[in-house]
């Protein structure tokens, strides 16, 4: 169902203020989201001042700034640092993205930090990802085959191989889910950009045999056809990928078997 | 408490969506703007219908009609609905061109989207042209 408004106990309030040392020269103001679910209280935004003389280029890096020397229970997702776990998904200056590629210098203003919208909050920057899990487990991501096991590997031509990519690259941060306001209204059902660009990435695969049961599988008023281009998702993407060009290779093979 | 007793009494909040994220940016921009001109068509449609009604309804109806949408706000509403329809209609191409898995490239959806709002503009202004010299 749409929403416009949060629910109360989600309401954003002002929180707590840091400020930058005395001699700081080239100071940032964060804005970031946090939740304690031990206080039982609404989110906050807490402002934080970072010198930018003293940390790397990244958002990644004025968060790690701020835990190491500003307040150490700054909770938040985060392992490889350069756009490969995408672990650190979250929504900076109005896009989510990832903040380990985020360059501070392509924010204006105070940089504004929030969870990946529209999830269950766990604590400050960390969200609940196990639905979205759920969902990606529902498409059954591995190969299946129902030709005997060949003696060597099974096949594919340079040509067939291509058709993989722009599909495979996707480390599942989920930025294009959660950027997408019918995933927003309807992602109890609907299964959003991220999975179904990972269906794609299976359907499209000419090693795997299942492609008639995963198609099967998709024809659903919710699970495929909840996109409506909004095409946030292809905005979002931090690797560049195309979701909605997944989804519509989807709805065009949908087409394509019937007629 | 076990791992599940815990999720299940987690109850977090929501995280904000609608209230931070960009929607002004053009891929959304534009989606959003076909949503709220598709309602706008409805009444569109309803004023058609009562230009329509009325002037099956007799002289004195179509007189009373024809005095509300030629002032200023009738013109508004015409106005604001044949630009609504054209966007709609243009939109519409788009949205079929995206169904057959053509032009979703980032760079292909901005400069469609731009070709796009010129073309409902462009076609508004010829239908008033038209319109008012005929």
């Amino acid at each position: 169902m749409v929403q416009f408004v949060l629910p109360r106990n989600s309401r954003v309030k002002p929180g707590k203020s840091h400020k930058a040392p005395a001699g700081a020269k080239n100071v940032k103001e964060f804005h970031i989201y946090r939740y304690d679910p031990d206080e039982k209280k609404n989110p906050t935004l807490d402002i934080f001042e970072v010198d930018l003389d003293e940390i790397g280029p990244m958002v990644l890096d004025a968060l790690l700034k701020i835990k190491d020397d500003i307040d150490p229970t700054l909770t938040f997702r985060r392992s490889c640092r350069e756009g490969i776990c995408g672990s650190c998904a979250m929504c900076i200056d109005g896009i989510n993205t990832l903040a380990c590629l985020k360059p501070i210098a392509d924010v204006k203003g105070p940089v504004k930090i929030y969870p990946l919208p529209h999830l269950e909050v766990i604590k400050d920057l960390v969200c609940d990802l196990d639905h979205l899990y759920a969902q990606y487990a529902s498409i059954e991501p591995w190969m299946k085959t129902k030709t005997p096991m060949p003696k060597q590997e099974r096949l594919q031509s340079p040509e067939e191989r291509e058709k993989l990519d722009g599909l495979w690259e996707c480390v599942l941060c989920f930025c294009c889910a959660t950027s997408c306001p019918s995933y927003w209204w309807n992602g109890h059902r609907y299964l959003g950009p991220s999975i179904l660009l990972q269906a794609a990435r299976w359907v499209m695969d000419t090693r795997d045999e299942g492609q008639g049961e995963r198609l099967d599988d998709l024809e659903d008023p919710f699970k495929l056809y909840r996109c409506h281009t909004i095409l946030n998702c292809v905005k979002a993407c931090p690797r560049g990928l195309n979701p909605a060009k997944a989804i519509a290779d989807l709805k065009v093979l949908m087409m394509e078997r019937i007629l | 408490m076990t791992l599940l007793e815990e999720r299940i009494n987690r109850g977090g909040p929501v995280s904000p969506h609608l209230q931070v994220y960009d929607m002004f940016k053009l891929t959304s921009f534009l989606s959003i703007i076909h949503r709220v001109f598709g309602a706008g068509l409805l009444v569109g449609t309803l004023l058609f219908t009562y230009w329509i009604a009325s002037a099956a309804a007799g002289p004195q109806a179509y007189d009373c009609a024809m005095n509300f949408l030629g002032s200023w706000f009738g013109y508004l509403l015409v106005f604001g609905w044949s630009f609504a329809l054209f966007y709609h209609m243009c939109n519409g191409v788009r949205h079929m061109l995206w169904d057959t898995g053509r032009m979703l490239a980032l760079k292909d959806i901005y400069q469609s989207g731009y070709v796009m709002v010129a073309c409902a503009s462009g076609l508004t202004v010829v239908a008033w042209v038209l319109g008012l010299s005929l």
